[in-house]
């Protein structure tokens, strides 16, 4: 944790001292009292301050012994990745599948390639969760879910 | 009008078919909620919005505070069955639940939670009936610099409270406040941060951003390490599901005491259900002739937590109502869902929209008495659905957040949102920054950013406008207080300790 917090630290002080740049350069207000930059600048200055508190923190403790690292490795580390890229491909995928193609792959996808489901189980949840949930939201709710170029 | 003419407004508004109708719904999906470990009330009420958003706001709220309260109730059954707390405020009760239930007195354990849970709730809806009203009244009086000084304290109570490293809690909430920068700045007009993107011209879309930190980083925190779960076999009969007499001495002074304490601690903007259970055990404890055999199965230690955390649920809804300030995440999810069907919370609420403020809380009564239904003759119902396993759950919690978030404005770029800060609650819950603090900043940061300026206008940018009113004076101080003082951090500190010890 200590190596990590301080990363952390690091990168949230470039991240404030940019938030105190673009702040100083909005316009100040057109009348007296703060103008927009305000608020902005002064939470960058805060931001500044407690990350190198952090820096310092991680700094300051004694490493223990042993050190439990923040992230997993191997398997657990490769289901996540696999979760967050499907996820950013059916968001991406997602006007051109339409709904209910898109939802029942996620589903699939997330059932039997990233949790191991065997397939009858991960084919039965996916159609039952697309078409459930185009049924509530598309029909109940009446939202206008994505279609594809056939219409569904 | 006096406070019986009110609550008769309320039951009248809470009595139409529709929404008793709602308010099961909530109590019923608020207990699954809480049954199911890995998916938790904040997680329920944001992903309820979208679907709630076209209902009648008074409904959609009916609905939505069931989930909250209705979680409180569900979570009791998980952490007595199978030792994993079904929400955060449930810790307290694994230590005695557990054990209670390997000695196979599971059944009473079920039934002293969920007694235990409706007279401290119901406890915490008649007070808050009594005080909302006055409190509402006496906070009309209230101008910039007191709403300034009153957002402060509740950001910095929530801070301190919220976690392991109060540092970590603070940079969280900062993070939120940064975000809530985002979008057209409501006193000039003036774009900030925008990049040029209209989507967010109107700042980051909340529902995205509270889905995607609390939600789907949960599952992607899930995903490392599947839950084990051990089941107590049991028989749950409703005949086998009373506390005997013995059982009920035990109980009352506990409860008597969890529901006064859950109530306050609830109140406090910053502190909720879970450290209200977390101080009410400890308090059992110090008070009890036989402290030692707490943790081995005593029912003395699920009444208490359940209590307190169901007390603390009624009592957030006080400063929410009242004033406009949420206390935790699931009331600052709540927050945000109201400003979504347009109503601002706060004193001038009560009398603007008396028939939603009654209704709600008149609804609250009804939700008791329908999850003490619930939970006693229908408790193997939900112990069943603990069988159901988290892989299947995972992907519908994934799909029903992301078709949620595009509902709301039928935009892609909302998923987006979910998706990233999805990433970002995932990395925060890594390096232990607690997400409560930034959500909560996220909803409070508009209020807290006008409130400043005006008040900083009226003042020509003299900051003793927060020392010389006396009620912004006693707020600003008391939020430097608990931003500078360790002895908040002494009291969690202590609170903490005997979970630690109790666990094998």
């Amino acid at each position: 944790m200590r190596r990590a917090d301080r990363t952390t630290g690091i990168i949230l002080l470039i991240f404030s001292l940019i938030l105190m740049d673009a702040s100083r350069r909005m316009p100040p207000s057109a009348t007296f009292g703060p103008g927009a930059g305000f608020l902005p600048f002064w939470l960058g200055a805060l931001m500044a301050i407690l990350s190198v508190l952090l820096i310092v923190q991680a700094f300051r403790r004694p490493a223990t012994p042993v050190e439990k690292p923040a992230f997993p490795s191997g398997k657990a580390l490769v289901a996540v990745g696999e979760a967050v890229a499907g996820l950013a491909l059916y968001i991406l995928l997602l006007e051109t599948l339409g709904f209910l193609v898109g939802t029942g792959l996620l589903t699939a996808y997330l059932l039997g390639v990233v949790e191991r489901e065997e397939w009858r189980t991960t084919i039965l949840v996916a159609v039952l969760n697309s078409v459930g949930l185009y049924f509530v939201f598309g029909h109940l709710l009446g939202v206008s879910l994505p279609r594809n170029m056939f219409g569904f | 009008m006096d406070v019986f003419q009110h609550i008769l407004l309320g039951f009248q508004v809470a009595l139409s078919v529709q929404n008793l109708f709602f308010c099961f719904v909530g109590v019923t999906i608020g207990t699954l909620i809480g049954v199911l470990p890995g998916i938790g009330p904040v997680t329920g009420v944001a992903i309820l919005i979208p679907i709630t958003f076209g209902m009648h706001a008074t409904t959609a709220i009916i609905t939505m505070a069931g989930v909250y309260y209705g979680a409180m109730y569900g979570g009791s059954t998980t952490s007595i069955l199978i030792n994993v707390p079904g929400e955060s405020a449930s810790v307290m009760t694994t230590l005695d639940g557990y054990q209670m239930a390997r000695q196979g007195r599971a059944g009473p354990a079920l039934g002293m939670a969920a007694c235990s849970s409706f007279i401290a709730g119901t406890f915490a809806v008649i007070m808050l009936t009594l005080i909302a009203s006055p409190l509402a009244d006496y906070a009309l009086s209230f101008g910039p610099p007191e709403y300034f000084a009153l957002t402060f304290m509740g950001l910095t109570l929530v801070t301190s409270l919220s976690g392991e490293s109060m540092l970590k809690g603070i940079v969280s909430g900062v993070f939120g406040l940064i975000l809530a920068c985002v979008g057209i700045d409501a006193v000039s007009g003036e774009e900030r941060f925008t990049f040029g993107n209209i989507y967010l011209l109107d700042g980051f879309g909340f529902i995205g951003v509270a889905v995607g930190l609390f939600a789907v980083a949960e599952v992607l925190v899930n995903l490392e390490e599947p839950l084990k779960q051990v089941f107590v076999k049991t028989e749950l009969k409703l005949r086998t599901l009373f506390p005997n007499r013995q059982d009920w001495r035990d109980c009352l002074g506990p409860i008597g005491r969890s529901a006064i304490l859950g109530f306050f601690v609830g109140v406090l903007p910053g502190a909720g259900a879970t450290i209200a259970s977390f101080l009410s055990y400890a308090t059992e404890k110090k008070l009890s002739k036989h402290p030692e055999k707490f943790g081995t199965g005593i029912i003395e230690g699920v009444a208490a937590p359940e209590g307190a955390n169901n007390a603390a649920a009624g009592g957030a809804m006080v400063p929410l109502l009242t004033l406009g300030i949420p206390g935790s995440g699931t009331t600052a999810v709540l927050l945000g869902a109201l400003l979504i069907h347009g109503l601002r919370p706060g004193p001038l609420l009560f009398q603007s929209s008396p028939d939603f403020v009654w209704g709600v809380i008149a609804s609250m009564y009804i939700g008791n008495v329908m999850l003490l239904i619930l939970n006693l003759p229908l408790v193997g119902l939900f112990a069943s659905m603990l069988r159901v396993p988290y892989r299947i759950l995972m992907p519908l919690i994934i799909t029903i957040s992301a078709v949620g978030v595009f509902a709301t404005e039928n935009n892609i770029f909302d998923m987006w949102v979910m998706f990233g800060f999805g990433i970002v609650g995932y990395l925060m819950r890594k390096l232990d920054f607690p997400p409560a603090p930034a959500v909560l900043a996220l909803v409070l940061g508009p209020l807290l950013e006008r409130s400043l300026r005006q008040s900083l206008t009226i003042s020509h940018g003299d900051l003793s406008i927060f020392f010389t009113r006396p009620i912004a004076a006693v707020l600003t101080i008391g939020a430097l207080v608990s931003l500078f003082s360790p002895v908040f951090r002494a009291v969690w500190e202590s609170t903490r300790t005997p979970g630690k010890e109790a666990r094998p």
